[in-house]
């Protein structure tokens, strides 16, 4: 790139690093860079330490899969939580979204990604035998993978495994976004909500 | 519909051009070898994606530049600006300068039917290019086909690199199978649908530019004949020794018959040209039917090819695309000149990569 030229060495690595960053382009990562290097320096050590820190106690549980702090984390320990319901995601990020919603209070299970061939990923890959360590004691499991042909294919792979050993396996529904008219749901949306209609009780 | 205004930049052989287009009937004149198609390619480009000449986008950058751009003004219900860039390391699609995440959103800002010397091809070569023929309409008729398409595309690469791996993993296979069987089933039905309305549209095409006497089928032959997942089953050794998929609608037909004989091995190259046109009349009539409105008609030099009489079945099509808010724009040289075409005609200049009224 070009531009990087005229940026003293240390500031272009910092872009480097920064630009590697989700969400990050090489004009934003240009952008903080140099608002890092012009920030009073006791700023950037809190910015740095809080980064560290947060690393290093961040961790994935080693029951389920999500981020936490403690092993094992709060989903699996609180008794609160329905012990019998386990709801299976692709990410770790998925149980904060799933959380987000209020809807499910159950233990999670992270898979780690889908079954994809063309991506070199096989179910060994992916954690089901930690799934299935876990089987006893739930009696739903709840499939909230994502709606591609490898997340359903992945889908139909677990409910074919996991159905084998006599636990009720169900899956989301897909439909229409909530709180919103017909006009903002895009046709193939539409059309599987369409599929999967219900009779009004 | 119609494209109001043309943007190129480092386009094949133009350099810069903007140009103002109203609606009606555009020919564009001029030698050979002077920019004509290219127009006409730019054009399509921005309703499809794709180059009429199947090439990739790479070799259609003007000689000794990093990228081109395509943009244009959609005028129809409302009006539209359609940004087109490509380079080595970039490319870029907007619409009213929003990028454009997903295909389903732009696909039918413009729509065009084009005809070029390639659409012989459609007979004469493989069925992938009569498959590509029906997807493309379904693709400008029914919004949810492409991602149907598409996945079904992947679910049949995934399929295939399982069955090249050992062992053969038989659950995942399974899975996979399952979920290529549910997306096949689903094209197989739209283009079954399809066919009943196609079908009459692409024989009363050719009825009416094809000499007396010739008869032609058309008909949609899907390799599956009743039960997708149980055919399936029965090719289970030979899809593993092979390490692909055998059977399912990537391997469809669109057969068409000339007097009971396939056309591709047994009609005269005359007959070819005139079945390809057949094609293409019954898509853009298609289209117009289903959308209300005509397409945008491309037509490129195809006029030269046909005789006086074949000349006037184009006409009745060439009439109701350029009535209204309707556009089309035609190639051609001095030499094939059709006399016939009215009087209503704006008549533009191409030389060397410069276009003038």
């Amino acid at each position: 790139m070009p531009m990087m030229n005229s940026l003293p060495e240390p500031v272009a690595a910092l872009v480097g690093a920064l630009g590697q960053l989700p969400g990050i382009g090489p004009r934003s990562a240009e952008r903080l860079a140099l608002h890092l290097v012009q920030s009073e320096s006791g700023q950037v050590q809190q910015l740095a330490d809080a980064l560290l820190t947060a690393r290093d106690r961040i961790q994935l549980c080693e029951t389920c899969g999500a981020l936490t702090e403690h092993q094992p984390c709060a989903f699996c320990t609180d008794d609160r939580r329905d012990a019998a319901t386990v709801c299976v995601v692709e990410t770790a990020v998925d149980v904060i979204n799933v959380e987000k919603s209020g809807a499910f209070k159950g233990r999670y299970h992270v898979l780690g990604g889908k079954i994809s061939p063309l991506n070199g990923v096989d179910p060994e890959d992916l954690r089901i035998a930690e799934l299935e360590g876990r089987l006893t004691g739930f009696n739903e499991i709840i499939l909230a993978l994502g709606t591609d042909v490898e997340g359903d294919a992945t889908s139909n792979y677990l409910a074919q495994r996991l159905g084998k050993q006599g636990v009720t396996v169900t899956r989301l529904a897909h439909g229409l976004p909530a709180g919103s008219g017909l006009e903002y749901a895009d046709d193939l949306t539409l059309s599987r909500a369409l599929e999967g209609r219900r009779e009004l009780q | 519909m119609h494209l109001g205004h043309l943007r190129l930049r480092d386009f094949r052989n133009f350099r810069r051009l903007d140009a103002d287009f109203g609606p009606g009937f555009h020919v564009l004149l001029g030698r050979n070898a002077q920019g004509k198609t290219n127009l006409l390619e730019a054009v399509h480009l921005l309703a499809t994606l794709r180059s009429f000449r199947g090439v990739g986008s790479a070799a259609m950058v003007r000689h000794g530049q990093p990228g081109w751009f395509v943009g244009g003004r959609v005028v129809a219900t409302a009006s539209h600006a359609i940004k087109l860039y490509w380079s080595k390391n970039e490319r870029r699609l907007t619409l009213d300068d929003q990028p454009i995440r997903k295909l389903t959103d732009y696909l039918g800002t413009l729509r065009t039917v084009a005809f070029c010397t390639e659409d012989l091809q459609l007979i004469k070569g493989a069925g992938r290019g009569r498959r590509r023929f029906l997807d493309f309409l379904l693709t400008q008729t029914l919004p949810t086909y492409l991602p149907l398409l598409q996945n079904y595309t992947r679910a049949v690469r995934s399929r295939n690199a399982l069955l090249k791996k050992r062992p053969i993993d038989e659950a995942t296979l399974e899975s996979f199978t399952h979920e290529m069987v549910k997306l096949g089933n689903e094209i197989m039905t739209r283009r079954r649908t399809l066919l009943p309305e196609l079908g009459p549209r692409i024989t009363a095409a050719h009825a009416r530019i094809a000499p007396d006497g010739e008869e032609l089928s058309v008909e949609y032959q899907p390799r599956v004949k009743e039960d997708f997942a149980a055919e399936l089953h029965r090719m289970r050794d030979r899809e593993r020794a092979l390490g692909s998929t055998l059977l399912g609608p990537h391997r469809d037909e669109l057969s068409l018959q000339l007097n009971h004989k396939p056309a591709a091995d047994f009609a005269s190259e005359g007959q070819k040209r005139t079945l390809a046109i057949s094609l293409k009349l019954a898509q853009a009539e298609h289209l117009a039917a289903t959308h209300g409105a005509p397409p945008i008609l491309l037509i490129d030099d195809v006029m030269g090819e046909l005789d006086a009489p074949r000349r006037q079945a184009f006409l009745p099509l060439l009439n109701q695309c350029t009535q209204g808010r309707g556009q089309v724009f035609m190639t051609c040289t001095e030499q094939n000149w059709p006399e016939e075409l009215g009087e209503e005609l704006q008549k533009w200049e191409v030389t060397d990569g410069e276009l003038k009224r």
